[in-house]
């Protein structure tokens, strides 16, 4: 009967007649176990506090606190509420049984017992305590990494924002535990032109993270300035193809003139991006044809759409976490939503604007949580 | 989500009803993955009763389409609804994956 897993468990016998407590003790003896031992509830408290046994053996009728406050005090108690409790007793009603796991026992055995029925059970139960345990550490390591990556992509992300003349900018990033990879990025060029890109990498959340990484490599190390965005999206695609399967990156890439407020467009399945004119107080999505999204196959050529901006314009890129964030209805909050937030008041600045908008976002969720990366990229011209 | 399966002259139909996103997409992902490890060649997916689709949901249909491709098959997707097909549309997959009006018509396509 002895399990050479049991080896470094131990058991807490809890007993408070002596008799009994040494046929239990012999019984449990071959199981492997270290055993300890108590004869009354208060010392069954202590020693469960202070060795942490795997699991604790525990009849009900005893002197003082008896088995049902004994085991909810456990319960109670964070430091051993995780201690699987299996109670012993001569008590064979139904209710008595269904007391005690309604206490948070996880079995009830009857006395008096069959020791090969007893050990049995402790053996299952060990073993369960045991696989739980193992999932709860490897989902801890599991979680500590996903942090780990989380600090990672957030390195990669541009220190600050650029000061540029007559342009006023703003982000807003937010990863989720289920991380997709958001990306948003800034080129500075010649004669005042920017390069805002804001990507988003689908896929699980260590691969979405590599491709996140990688589309920031390849994005700064792209060998000329990326004033075409046509251009630049193409060779994005061809590097990103060789090791994006099944995984995909869709992006925005717009390159801005910021003496004459001139934008030119292009878009791999990413939404096209939303512009508020002032003159009209009303906000659009900007339609732009586009191509599907990077590291699928190769472009024959990426559509580049021009657009051109006032004073008191707004221009936002975002990903579909803000308009896919769901509802506690399972509703989506969706482009319409975004459109009325862009048309704000005028004076915010786009900070401003930016925190009243993942305002609205998350007031809309109701609280339910994120399930995706959520970027917004806000620009306004002065 | 719910998918079901059927197989007529050849040809792999997958229903999908309900949603497809995030939480539903490694169901889907696997389900697909085992239509695959049969040799088929030509598949048939039937959105019609499909609500949402998300781009979780895609990289599931694009992970079909790569492989059909990759092993000369066939693939069509069937009755979108509009919110589908507008995905379809603005994502830029539609041009990369053939989709068709009705069941019929995809099995024109791909028969």
């Amino acid at each position: 009967m002895s399990d050479d897993n049991n080896e470094n468990e131990a058991l807490l016998l809890v007993d408070d007649n002596p008799t009994n407590l040494q046929v239990l003790y012999q019984t449990l003896e071959t199981t492997g176990c270290k055993l300890l031992v108590a004869k009354n509830g208060e010392t069954a408290l202590a020693i469960a506090q202070k060795a942490s046994p795997d699991l604790i053996l525990l009849d009900i009728m005893m002197p003082g606190i008896d088995g049902f406050e004994v085991c909810r005090r456990l319960k109670d108690n964070p430091d051993t509420a995780n201690i699987p409790v299996i109670f012993l007793s001569a008590l064979t009603e139904t209710k008595d049984k269904v007391q005690g796991l309604q206490l948070g026992a996880v079995d009830y055995v009857s006395k008096p017992f069959q020791p090969d029925e007893v050990i049995a059970r402790v053996n299952t139960h060990l073993t369960i305590h045991r696989l739980k345990r193992e999932v709860e550490q490897k989902k801890d390591a599991l979680e500590d990494e996903l942090e780990a990556a989380s600090d990672v992509q957030r390195r990669l992300l541009p220190k600050k924002l650029p000061e540029i003349a007559g342009l006023k900018l703003a982000v807003h990033y937010e990863t989720s535990l289920y991380a997709g990879g958001d990306y948003y990025d800034i080129a500075k060029m010649a004669d005042n032109r920017w390069g805002f890109l804001v990507a988003d990498a689908e896929g699980h959340s260590a691969p979405a993270a590599v491709m996140m990484a990688m589309t920031c490599a390849l994005f700064r190390s792209y060998p000329k300035p990326p004033t075409e965005p046509g251009e630049l999206l193409y060779f994005l695609n061809q590097h990103l193809c060789k090791v994006a399967d099944p995984s995909f990156v869709t992006a925005l890439y717009i390159v801005y003139d910021a003496n004459h407020h001139r934008l030119k467009i292009a878009r791999a399945g990413h939404p096209p991006p939303m512009i508020y004119r002032s003159a009209e107080k009303k906000a659009i999505e900007y339609k732009c044809g586009g191509v599907f999204p990077l590291g699928i196959d190769s472009y024959e050529q990426v559509p580049v759409t021009e657009a051109e901006l006032q004073p008191g314009d707004r221009l936002l890129s975002y990903t579909d976490g803000i308009t896919e964030r769901f509802s506690i209805d399972g509703e989506t909050y969706g482009e319409e939503r975004l459109l009325q937030q862009l048309e704000g008041d005028e004076n915010l600045e786009p900070q401003e604007l930016l925190t009243a908008i993942m305002k609205d976002v998350d007031d809309f969720a109701n609280g339910r949580p994120a399930d995706d990366d959520q970027a917004l990229f806000l620009a306004i011209v002065e | 989500m719910e998918i079901s399966q059927k197989e007529k002259n050849g040809i792999v139909f997958l229903s999908f009803k309900g949603r497809l996103d995030g939480k539903s997409a490694l169901e889907a992902e696997q389900a697909v993955k085992n239509i695959l490890e049969n040799e088929n060649t030509r598949l048939l997916f039937d959105l019609e009763l499909l609500e949402y689709l998300s781009s979780a949901g895609l990289r599931v249909i694009l992970g079909a389409a790569k492989e059909m491709k990759c092993r000369d098959g066939k693939f069509v997707l069937c009755s979108l609804n509009a919110y589908v097909k507008e995905v379809f549309e603005v994502s830029g997959f539609g041009t990369i994956i053939p989709i068709a009006e009705s069941v019929e018509a995809g099995i024109k396509e791909i028969a």
